[in-house]
């Protein structure tokens, strides 16, 4: 099964095994290079709509190039990205993307740091300050919606960082080791509060990681992608019920999803 | 209210400092008298103080035109480096022609041009405002041109995922972002501004606080250019205290800086 570049037979399958959802995502044959240097070879997969995926691959394997060609702040140099049909030009609304580190901007408050992506999309402040209080609520952070960001702990600035990829209602969040800043028990607690945000809100999620339980256990199912060059190496499918909870990290279902993924990258390395 | 009190908890870590200086004015004043020094080479603080007090309206009427000079000098500089920033942020083929230069002239004291100014544009006020300004711009447009382009490059690229276009970031992130760079510049340009005022003043002029210094050189009344010298100093720390109050204000989500990316005269 490794070793393969192209799983649009496999990307189907799973799509059907999660259900006749739509494709929300497609990746088509998307190849990246840098000069001469190939950085991402030859990566296709589809996103099914309300599927929650993770990219799962040691650091600099470019998973995190191909979510930037997701966001569309990158281009692909071979290769088409198409998002409910569109194929993907540059930023655009249906996206909410959240990065390693919070990046709050520390001269506004947590709502008004929240409510940026209205700003910048010019939409009415009225209308989403709303929103913005609930989806903080939600986050159990509203009592700090007055606060500066320097007032917060990373854990709480990391929450405020994904209220704000949700507040424009994107249905696609995009994730880029959104959790790998914070210390092991907070990265924990943020994994089960992000389950609980998705499952209020279900949008279609690319959560990147390189951790192999985080992925096994936030996700509907899950790539693994080798490096040098980067592609997806492996497919796997989670067969964990949800709501997912924290006991099952102790079971053997989950256990034997992380034995697979972890000969998956390995096998990965010997390529 | 909160102004007054961020101000006075400011003035309050002064008290240092004041006593040391007042035990300095003191050890001043002991010295000199019981020494024997005469006024014409070092006057006791006393003795400032009584021309200071004698004479307020001539020193007032002297002061005026520096201050303002000053004052507008700073002005053009900070608005021009701005501008010139906002350019040089901006424009690949700004940044590459005027920004070596700007560096460059760092290096060239703008006061030697002083006479130059004063050929070209005679002993009146506006010899001091452009050598004010000359002296200010410089410094104010590395700093502020500094504080645009220093913005954290992952900060930019989630304004743009955000979809934000050049104006929205550049007033909602960069603008911001370089206010502390902005004021250190100013508080750089405002005490070059007064050297250039009263360094024009010094080669010819016919009103300032430095004519008035040099004038009482000329007359050997040591007394009066150190009351001179006392006030111009005094104006060059409210100058600078007023900005330092404003940066406080101003910039409430971290302690006030002491970034200091380039200064000269």
């Amino acid at each position: 099964m490794s070793g393969h570049p192209r799983l649009a037979s496999g990307a189907a399958a799973a799509g059907a095994a999660s259900g006749r959802r739509a494709a929300r995502l497609s990746i088509k044959s998307v190849r990246r290079l840098y000069g001469e240097l190939e950085a991402i070879r030859d990566v296709s997969f589809d996103v099914a709509e309300g599927e929650f995926l993770s990219v799962l691959g040691p650091s600099g394997c470019g998973k995190s190039t191909l979510l930037m060609m997701v966001a569309g702040l990158l281009n692909p140099s071979e290769g088409e990205i198409i998002i409910n049909g569109d194929p993907v030009r540059g930023p655009r609304r249906e996206i909410g993307v959240v990065f390693q580190s919070p990046l709050l901007l520390p001269w506004r408050n947590v709502l008004d740091n929240v409510l940026l992506p209205i700003e910048m999309l010019r939409l009415p402040r009225r209308e989403y300050q709303e929103r913005a209080r609930a989806l903080l609520d939600m986050a159990k952070i509203h009592d700090f919606a007055g606060r500066l960001p320097k007032e917060l702990s990373g854990g709480m600035r990391q929450r405020v960082a994904i209220c704000r990829a949700l507040v424009h209602d994107p249905s696609i969040l995009l994730m880029d080791e959104p959790f790998s800043a914070l210390d092991a028990l907070t990265r924990d607690e943020m994994g089960l509060e992000l389950l609980r945000i998705w499952h209020h809100h279900r949008k279609t999620v690319i959560f990147v990681t390189h951790s192999i339980r985080e992925a096994a256990f936030l996700s509907d199912r899950v790539l693994v992608m080798g490096r040098r060059p980067a592609t997806v190496t492996r497919e796997l499918a989670i067969e964990l019920p949800r709501p997912r909870l924290i006991d099952m990290m102790e079971g053997d279902a989950f256990n034997h999803h992380v034995r697979i993924l972890r000969k998956a990258i390995e096998a990965s390395h010997e390529t | 209210m909160t102004a007054l009190l961020a101000l006075a908890r400011r003035l309050g870590s002064l008290d240092w400092p004041l006593g040391a200086t007042l035990a300095l004015l003191l050890a001043w004043e002991v010295l000199v008298r019981a020494l024997g020094v005469r006024s014409i080479l070092l006057p006791p603080p006393s003795e400032i103080l009584e021309v200071i007090v004698l004479r307020y309206d001539f020193l007032l009427a002297n002061l005026w035109p520096s201050l303002y000079m000053t004052v507008f000098g700073f002005l053009l500089s900070v608005v021009g480096g701005v501008f010139i920033a906002i350019l040089i942020t901006y424009s690949a083929i700004v940044r590459k022609v005027l920004y070596p230069i700007i560096v460059i002239s760092q290096v060239v004291p703008k006061i030697s041009i002083a006479p130059l100014l004063i050929v070209w544009f005679g002993t009146g006020a506006i010899s001091g405002l452009l050598l004010a300004f000359l002296i200010g711009f410089f410094p104010m447009t590395i700093n502020a041109a500094a504080g645009f382009q220093a913005v954290d490059e992952d900060i930019l690229k989630m304004a743009r995922a955000c979809m934000g276009s050049r104006w929205q970031i550049f007033r909602s992130i960069r603008l911001p972002h370089a206010m502390p760079y902005l004021f250190s510049g100013m508080k750089i340009s405002i005490t070059l501004a007064i050297i250039g005022v009263v360094v024009s003043e010094f080669v010819a002029s016919q009103e300032g606080i430095g004519y008035l210094i040099k004038l009482a050189g000329g007359l050997l009344d040591t007394p009066l250019m150190m009351a001179a010298i006392t006030v111009l100093s005094i104006t060059g720390l409210l100058l600078y205290a007023i900005i330092a109050w404003v940066e406080g204000l101003v910039i409430y989500w971290q302690s006030p800086s002491f970034v200091e990316v380039a200064q000269g005269a």
